[in-house]
């Protein structure tokens, strides 16, 4: 009976942290999505052959290089910290790049990765790799936002940009917004058009 | 069960009497009670993984319409009746094999759910590595908790994915030995099995799981000197091959015998492709004194299992030994010889050649002296293999190249012939 008790305590302990798991996740997404600051990332045309990957979009943005000096400092994969500045048309640029983790109260930051690293003569930068280049759809509707997606790069009038809260280095991306209008409506309006 | 028509026909028959008739009779039907239905617990199992498996499909669909708090709450949804499934099995039913193993195995895919739907939900791309370490922990202590072998397995197949992602997939490559960590952490529960029941089904599939990912696993550790992992295979084949010589395993059905199908199976694959040319001219290429001699990762793994190895055969050896063996049990001291020896020639290839002839030979002999039809086809499959890897080496001639396989097609003819006309002749 002892033991059988024993063994119930030890289950609990491993539901708790089952538990604590997803909701450690939601709590710091949360926290950021409530008391970060807004950026809006301008998104770059992808890749047409790309293929549509599952059920999101997957984006990519202007600002994802960063002019360096000397490229053997920097490794592929490599975890860095891009400081974040507004331009004068309110959207996000690169401030700088570090490699320390800056301290939380100096400039937003966003806890990012190197993707490639450039290198010729007079040209050395380095591509980073965001933490939200996906954007989750619903099934049925994900191709169609990536349809909308695509056409909006295509014309230069639209602004397409990815709408991330930051917080202490984490990001968390809300919403696609062409326009000012989310990404979800327009192809909800379309698909009603349609029929 | 039939037998109780059979009994009754033997008794009529005079053939055994009543008294041991019903003997029979009660030693069967105490059997039935005693174990447990198998097939109730295979379904069991397999029902949980379905529907485990379905609910992600169903949840992945993501759906716009609720709100970011709802779809959070139903992330949970699974998880929590995982959880409540689990803790009422333990608390009252837990002798229930079908119970334990069910409920286990849904909340096994209630923690990847909830997981994998709180990352689509918040858009986090996703590092599939961390997400299947997260999940492969949270539901460990569940094998030892829930005594639970189904999430042993799942937990086996997991972490074999993982090494993998990070070992083959992942480039650059990176070191890691959390693999290993996390394989260690499941043994004492193939130990405790092992102890308790050794004849359990379950036991098989952990015989056969846990192999077969440390063979699938062993090549991450390869960076900076993949021609020594040659040796690291077939010393950890040479384990197995001598494992399942044990008298534990020989007692097995040849299905059941994993370490024996995987070490010979595994060892004659590896001979054949040493066989080919490419390996030994690599091999002189090789310049590793250069970057002078270091303890790589790769060469401390191939000296802890040729010592291991090397143990098991000496714990093996007897006069006996030698006269049944198909050499097998030795290829991995025989190559570490030649590996040496390869450094400096490419002669070796000639003695690989010739070592899997002789290794067809042999057990072709093994199988005529046991009358055993599979293990004599056996010995002639290694040499057509053999001879159909020769047959892409292009400095053969055709007429050569002709005549041999004409040679072991005859053969395979006149032994099977031979073995079949032995054995009528036995009959009479």
């Amino acid at each position: 009976m002892k033991n059988k008790k024993l063994l119930f305590t030890l289950f609990i302990a491993v539901v708790i942290a089952q538990l604590f798991v997803p909701f450690k996740m939601i709590l710091s997404k949360e926290d950021t999505l409530k008391t970060g600051t807004p950026y809006k990332f301008i998104t770059a045309p992808i890749d047409p052959t790309d293929p549509f990957r599952g059920k999101f979009i997957v984006l990519s943005f202007i600002e994802n290089e960063f002019n360096i000096e000397d490229e053997k400092e920097w490794k592929r994969n490599e975890i860095i910290f891009v400081l974040l500045q507004n331009n004068k048309d309110g959207f996000a640029t690169i401030k700088s790049i570090v490699k320390e983790k800056p301290a939380e109260t100096s400039n937003d930051f966003i806890e990012a990765k190197v993707d490639r690293v450039y290198a010729t003569e007079k040209n050395k930068r380095i591509l980073i790799q965001y933490p939200f280049e996906r954007y989750y759809m619903e099934e049925f509707k994900a191709k169609d936002a990536e349809n909308t997606y695509r056409e909006s790069q295509r014309d230069n009038m639209n602004k397409t940009y990815a709408l991330v809260y930051v917080k202490n280095g984490e990001a968390v991306l809300k919403d696609v917004l062409i326009n000012g209008k989310p990404i979800k409506q327009i192809v909800e309006e379309n698909s009603a058009t349609n029929k | 069960m039939n037998i109780s028509k059979d009994l009754k026909e033997l008794v009529e028959a005079n053939v055994i009497s009543e008294d041991i008739a019903g003997n029979i009779q009660a030693f069967y039907n105490k059997k039935e009670n005693t174990s447990p239905n198998k097939l109730f617990i295979v379904f069991g199992i397999l029902g949980a993984l379905l529907v485990g498996l379905g609910i992600i499909l169903i949840l992945a669909h993501n759906w716009d319409n609720l709100s970011r708090l709802t779809k959070t709450v139903i992330a949970f949804i699974p998880l929590v009746i995982g959880q409540l499934l689990c803790g009422f099995t333990l608390l009252k039913k837990n002798n229930n094999t079908t119970w334990i193993e069910s409920s286990s195995v849904f909340l096994f895919f209630g923690v990847g759910a909830s997981i994998s739907l709180i990352s689509q939900i918040y858009n986090i791309p996703g590092n599939i590595t961390s997400f299947t370490i997260t999940w492969m922990l949270l539901c460990l202590p569940l094998v030892y908790l829930m005594k639970s072998n189904s999430i042993g397995f799942l937990y086996i197949i997991g972490i074999t994915f993982y090494a993998c992602k990070i070992g083959y997939w992942t480039y650059p490559h990176v070191e890691t030995y959390v693999y290993w960590l996390l394989l260690l952490l499941i043994l004492p529960n193939y130990y405790l099995l092992y102890k308790k029941s050794p004849k359990s089904n379950f036991l098989v599939f952990y015989n056969w799981l846990i192999p077969l990912s440390i063979i699938i696993s062993l090549g991450t550790v390869a960076t900076y000197f993949e021609e020594i992992m040659f040796a690291a295979y077939l010393s950890i084949l040479g384990v197995y091959y001598l494992i399942g010589n044990s008298n534990y395993f020989k007692a097995q059905k040849l299905r059941n015998n994993s370490f024996l199908v995987l070490g010979s199976l595994g060892t004659i694959g590896v001979l054949l492709s040493l066989s080919f040319s490419w390996y030994w001219d690599d091999l002189l290429n090789i310049q590793f004194q250069y970057n002078g001699f270091k303890p790589y990762a790769e060469i401390i793994v191939t000296s802890i299992f040729s010592i291991i190895a090397f143990i098991l055969l000496l714990k093996q050896f007897r006069k006996e030994f030698i006269k049944k063996s198909t050499l097998i049990e030795f290829v991995f001291i025989l190559f570490i010889i030649l590996f040496l020896i390869g450094l400096k020639t490419s002669f070796p290839v000639i003695i690989i050649n010739l070592l899997v002839f002789l290794i067809g030979i042999l057990t072709i002999r093994e199988g005529a002296r046991k009358n055993h039809l599979g293990i004599l086809n056996y010995g002639l499959l290694i040499i057509t293999a053999l001879v159909i890897c020769r047959f892409f080496d292009t400095d053969l001639s055709f007429i050569i190249r002709g005549l041999l396989f004409i040679s072991v097609g005859v053969g395979f003819f006149i032994t099977n012939y031979w073995m079949l006309k032995k054995r009528k002749s036995n009959e009479k």
